[in-house]
C-alpha cells in the first residue's frame, strides 16, 4: 500500500509543480499556456542530454535545463502571447500557445528521438533502494522548495509584488508606472525555468521522453483547477490529490480507468466547487 | 512570317518526338509504388525496410531488369500520417499508375489506403500486421508478407506453456487500442489453451512505476509475466520493477522487449535477462553462432551500404523490404506481364516463395502469406548485428 501512496504522491508532485507554473503566467497574463507541460519536457530532456551525452556534471545539466525552460518561457512570450493578447481579447490564445508546443514537442522528438531514453542518477544511490529511492523524492522535495520559494517571492519581494499587482488588476497596475509588457515577459521567463526545474527533478520518474508534454499540461490543469487558480497552496493539494487519486485508481481498477478517474475529478470539482479548493472566489463589483 | 512558322512546325515536332520518347520509356519501365514512414515517429522499421526494398531494386536492375524492363521505383514518405497515406495511395494508383505498391508500413496507415488501394485494383503487398488489413473479398489483390499480431502472440504463448512449462500467467498490456486488443487475444488464445490467466491488467504506457503491478503478479502466484505493448519505456520500467523486488520470473512477450532502446533504461543490465520474445527463425542464430544461409548472403551484401560495421538495425526489418521487391519480380515473371489480374492469380497460386524473410505461400482463401514454422522466440539481451539468439528450448 506505501507504494502506492509513495508513487502517486511523486507523480503527483509533478502535476502540483506544473500547476505553480501555471500560477506564475496566470498572474500576470490571465493565460493558460498550454506549453506549460512542454517546459518541463524540454527540462527532462535537456537536463538528460548534458549529463548522459555531453558528460558534464548534474550541476550544469540543472542549469542547462533552466536555462532551455526560461528560454523557451520567453519564446513562448514572444512568439504566442504577446501579440495576441495585443490584438484581440478572445481567448486566442489557446491556440497560439498549442502551435507553439506542438512544433516544440516535433522538434525535439526530431532531435532527440521518439523513444523514451534514461534520466541519469543525480545522487549516488543504489537501486534497489525501494521507496526511498530518489526518483520519488526529488519531485516531491522540489515541489515544496518551489511553493516555498514562491510564496517568498511574492511576499517579500517586489517584483513578486508587483507580480501581485498585475493579477488584480492589470490596468491599474499599468496607471501606477508598472510596465506590464516587461513583468508579463519575466513572468514568463522565470515559469519557464520553474518548469525546467520540475522537468530536471522528476526526469528519473518520467525518462526523457519527447511526448510527455500534453499529458503533464492536462493533468497540471487538472491539479490548479481543484486545487484553485492562484493558489499556491491549493497547487500542491490539488497535485497530490490528483496523483494519488490516479494511483489508487490504478491499483484498484486498472489503467484503463485512471484519465476517466482524472478528468472525472475535474467535472466533480467544477460542478460543485468551480473555483477550487483554495481559490479565491470570483466576485464581481456591480 | 514563313520562317516563323516553319520553326513552330519544327518546334511542335521535336516536342511530339520527345513526349513519344517518354511515354515510351514510361510504358517500358515497371512502376513500384513504395509507401514508407521515412520521417515521422514510427520512421525506424520503414528505413531498415527501404534499405533493403532499394538493394532488390538496384540489384534487378542492374541484371537487366525483370522480362527486359527496367523498375522505376516512385517512393513517399507517409511520415507515419494515415491522410499522407491516403493521398499518396491516390496518387499512385490514378495519377502514377504504378503497377504493384509496397506498403503503408504501419497498420494505422494500411487501414485507411489499402481500401484505396483495392478500389483501384492494384497489387498491394500489405506490410502491418492488424487482422482487418486483410480479407480476399474486400481487398483480393492485398497479399500480406508480414506474419500477424496473432502470430507473435501465439508464438510467445507456446514458448510459455509448452518450452518454460508455466501455467500461471500474468497479463500485463498498455491502454492503447493495440495493447487493450492484444491483451484480448492473448487472453482468448491461453484460455482455450487451458490456462486462465492468475492475473491481468492495463497499464496507462506512461505510468511512471510498475512495482505495484509486478508485485500483484507475484502474490497471484504467476509464474511467468507476459506483457503486450510496444512502449519501450513501458517494458523499460517492468523490467526494472522485476530487478527492484528481487522476482526472477521469466518475461516472455512483444518483440519489442528486445530493443536496442530497452538496454539503455534498465537500472542494471542484468536485469534484460530471462526475458525473451517473439522474433523470426530468418534472422535467429543457431547454436554455431551462424545465421541462416540466406540471411548472410544477404547481410554480406547489405553490409557495406550501411556503414560496413556492425549492423545496428533490426535485420528482419531489412530482409522483408527486401523480399517484397523480389515477390514482385517472381509474380511479374510468372505472369508474363504487368496485367493486375493475372498478377493476384500468380500470387494466389504461390506456394512455398523462398525469401530471405520468410518463405510465403497464398492461396485464393487465405492472403496471409507468412507461416507459423517461420516463428522463433529470442532471447532478449542477445541483440548482435541485427539478429538474436535463440531463447533456450
Amino acid at each position: 500500500m506505501l507504494t502506492v501512496i509513495v508513487t502517486g504522491l511523486a507523480i503527483g508532485m509533478l502535476y502540483a509543480s506544473i500547476a505553480l507554473v501555471y500560477n506564475v503566467m496566470f498572474s500576470t497574463s490571465k493565460v493558460l499556456s498550454v506549453t506549460t507541460g512542454h517546459l518541463s519536457m524540454v527540462g527532462g530532456v535537456f537536463g538528460a542530454y548534458i549529463i548522459s551525452v555531453l558528460q558534464m556534471h548534474w550541476l550544469w545539466g540543472l542549469l542547462g535545463a533552466v536555462l532551455a525552460g526560461a528560454t523557451f518561457g520567453w519564446l513562448t512570450d514572444v512568439l504566442a502571447i504577446r501579440r495576441v493578447l495585443a490584438r484581440s481579447d478572445e481567448h486566442l490564445w489557446l491556440l497560439s500557445t498549442l502551435a507553439l508546443a506542438t512544433m516544440v514537442q516535433q522538434g525535439v522528438g526530431l532531435w532527440w528521438g521518439t523513444e523514451p531514453k534514461p534520466f541519469p542518477r543525480l545522487i549516488t544511490q543504489e537501486f534497489g533502494a525501494g521507496l526511498m529511492d530518489q526518483k520519488f523524492w526529488l519531485p516531491i522535495g522540489m515541489a515544496i522548495v518551489m511553493t516555498i520559494g514562491l510564496e517568498f517571492f511574492y511576499r517579500k519581494t517586489m517584483y513578486g509584488k508587483v507580480f501581485i499587482a498585475m493579477s488584480e488588476d492589470a490596468f491599474a497596475a499599468r496607471a501606477r508606472g508598472v510596465s506590464t509588457d516587461k513583468i508579463r515577459l519575466l513572468s514568463y521567463v522565470l515559469s519557464g525555468a520553474l518548469g525546467g526545474l520540475a522537468g530536471f527533478a522528476a526526469g528519473q520518474l518520467t525518462f526523457a521522453f519527447f511526448a510527455l508534454g500534453h499529458t503533464l499540461t492536462l493533468l497540471g490543469f487538472i491539479a490548479l483547477a481543484v486545487g484553485g487558480l492562484g493558489s499556491n497552496i491549493g497547487a500542491l493539494i490539488g497535485g497530490a490529490a490528483l496523483g494519488l487519486l490516479n494511483s489508487f485508481a490504478s491499483y484498484y481498477f486498472g489503467g484503463e480507468y485512471q484519465q476517466t478517474i482524472a478528468v472525472g475529478l475535474l467535472m466533480v470539482v467544477l460542478l460543485i466547487k468551480p473555483e477550487g479548493l483554495l481559490g479565491a472566489k470570483n466576485v464581481r463589483p456591480v | 512570317m514563313l520562317r516563323l512558322t516553319k520553326l513552330a512546325v519544327r518546334l511542335s515536332l521535336a516536342t511530339a518526338l520527345v513526349v513519344s520518347a517518354t511515354s515510351t520509356i514510361a510504358a517500358d519501365t515497371i512502376k513500384i509504388g513504395w509507401l514508407s514512414s521515412l520521417t515521422g515517429a514510427l520512421s525506424s522499421a520503414a528505413i531498415a525496410e527501404n534499405q533493403g526494398v532499394q538493394l532488390a531494386v538496384d540489384e534487378i536492375n542492374k541484371s537487366g531488369g525483370i522480362l527486359g524492363r527496367q523498375i522505376e521505383l516512385l517512393t513517399r514518405d507517409t511520415a507515419g500520417d494515415p491522410t499522407k497515406a491516403v493521398n499518396f495511395a491516390q496518387q499512385l494508383a490514378f495519377s502514377d499508375k504504378v503497377h504493384f505498391v509496397i506498403g503503408p508500413v504501419n497498420s494505422g496507415e494500411g487501414l485507411a489506403a489499402v481500401p484505396i488501394l483495392a478500389r483501384a485494383g492494384v497489387p498491394n503487398l500489405v506490410i502491418g500486421a492488424i487482422d482487418e488489413l486483410i480479407d480476399p473479398v474486400k481487398y483480393p489483390r492485398a497479399f500480406r508478407v508480414i506474419n500477424t499480431n496473432r502470430q507473435w502472440i501465439s508464438t510467445a504463448n507456446d514458448y510459455a506453456i509448452k518450452v518454460l512449462k508455466k501455467s500461471k500467467v500474468a497479463v500485463i498490456a498498455d491502454t492503447s487500442g493495440y495493447g487493450t486488443a492484444s491483451a484480448k487475444t492473448a487472453i482468448e488464445m491461453l484460455e482455450k489453451a487451458g490456462i486462465k490467466p492468475v492475473y491481468s491488467v492495463l497499464v496507462d504506457n506512461n505510468k511512471t512505476d510498475l512495482t505495484d503491478e509486478m508485485n500483484k503478479a507475484r502474490a497471484a502466484g504467476a509464474d511467468v509475466v507476459m506483457p503486450w505493448t510496444a512502449a519501450t519505456g513501458m517494458l523499460g520500467r517492468l523490467l526494472n520493477a522485476r530487478g527492484e523486488i528481487g522476482w526472477n520470473v521469466p518475461v516472455v512477450g512483444h518483440p519489442a522487449i528486445m530493443a536496442a532502446q530497452i538496454r539503455q533504461l534498465l537500472n542494471k543490465p542484468e536485469y534484460w535477462q530471462n526475458a525473451y520474445a517473439a522474433g523470426y527463425v530468418s534472422t535467429t542464430f543457431s547454436a554455431d553462432g551462424k545465421l541462416p544461409e540466406r540471411t548472410q548472403q544477404l547481410v554480406d551484401k547489405i553490409r557495406p551500404k550501411l556503414g560496413g560495421g556492425e549492423i545496428d538495425i533490426l535485420f528482419w526489418w531489412v530482409a522483408m523490404g527486401y523480399d517484397t521487391v523480389k515477390i514482385i519480380e517472381h509474380a511479374i515473371k510468372t505472369a508474363g506481364s504487368t496485367d493486375a489480374a493475372a498478377l493476384q492469380k500468380v500470387l494466389e497460386n504461390t506456394r512455398d516463395y523462398r525469401g530471405v524473410y520468410a518463405t510465403y505461400s497464398w492461396s485464393t482463401t487465405e492472403r496471409n502469406g507468412f507461416p507459423d514454422s517461420n516463428m522463433a522466440v529470442n532471447q532478449a539481451n542477445t541483440f548482435k548485428d541485427g539478429s538474436f539468439k535463440l531463447a533456450p528450448r
